[in-house]
């Protein structure tokens, strides 16, 4: 494992980035963040600028307007970095499939890690799927 | 003035441009009127009883592009709806932007998504639709087709 990607792992700062969800997921993320769940104990941070992080969040199904700001993001996050999809919308578009707006899933457009499932995934889900992200990344699978 | 009175004031003022009026329920009242009358109508709805507008709905009933203002009197809590419809052949209405500011924008939305032409608008640009979306093309009418076709439609399994 490069030096770069193992002092990632010690404290990830995730940025949140939604593509038009319905808000629901990124209610959940929040309450990652809340003392309650406290997401923060494994040494993760919400960075308020793409530029400091090292996990992208994304939330949402991706519509033709946000799609050319995704990539632009995509482009000024500092590698490596971690995609992790939350939500069934950024998973397959959910029910937003024949949808005029939606034409194309998250993961055929930038490298997806890691797949949350949910409509919305509980933040014990959100959790499970980061903690799993980590040791999948330590194991250098 | 009460419910009774507005609609009765309104139904003489203007028996020639109403076609139908239906009182669905104590709260709500939809008004069926000409295309040609909606500016006059809505600007009396808008001024002289002070009406708030609320939104305007667009959708295509196959036989016709129908566009609803919604209008409420909130002294009395009525909601007035002003139906127009449009026949498919002509997709055409004046405008109410110059008269009703708040118009402005659904208009414009009305306008990308159903394709109908609001005559006297003073900035008829796109509202939601990305810019490399084809020209003629109405994502909300009931005889949309697929255009994209770098477009995937399945799950992938």
């Amino acid at each position: 494992m490069s030096l770069k990607l193992k002092a990632l792992l010690k404290s990830p700062w995730v940025f949140h980035l939604s593509t038009g969800s319905c808000n629901n997921c990124d209610i959940e993320i929040l309450d990652c963040l809340t003392p309650r769940f406290d997401i923060e104990r494994f040494g993760m941070l919400l960075a308020g600028s793409i530029k400091h992080a090292d996990v992208l969040l994304i939330t949402g199904s991706c519509n033709r307007q946000s799609v050319v700001r995704l990539k632009r993001l995509y482009e000024q996050i500092p590698k490596p970095c971690l995609v992790v999809a939350i939500g069934e919308c950024a998973l397959s578009r959910g029910l937003f499939i024949p949808s005029y707006n939606c034409p194309v899933p998250l993961d055929k457009i930038i490298p997806v890690d890691v797949y949350i499932p949910g409509c919305p995934p509980k933040p014990e889900a959100i959790i499970a799927g980061v903690v799993k992200l980590i040791e999948k990344v330590k194991a250098g699978k | 003035m009460t419910r009774e009175e507005i609609l009765n004031n309104l139904k003489d003022r203007f028996k020639d441009d109403i076609i139908d009026v239906f009182d669905k329920s104590p709260k709500r009242v939809y008004i069926e009127i000409k295309p040609d009358s909606i500016v006059r109508f809505a600007k009396y709805v808008f001024r002289d009883l002070g009406a708030r507008f609320n939104t305007a709905s667009g959708v295509d009933t196959r036989q016709h592009i129908e566009i609803l203002y919604h209008f409420i009197i909130e002294e009395i809590n009525l909601l007035i709806s002003l139906r127009v419809k449009l026949p498919k052949s002509k997709l055409e209405i004046d405008s109410l932007a110059p008269t009703i500011e708040a118009t402005n924008w659904i208009e414009r939305e009305i306008h990308e998504l159903l394709g109908v032409n609001f005559k006297g608008h003073p900035d008829l640009r796109r509202l939601l639709l990305p810019d490399e979306w084809p020209e003629g093309v109405y994502p909300l009418r009931c005889d949309y087709q697929e255009w994209d076709e770098n477009a995937i439609r399945d799950r992938g399994v």
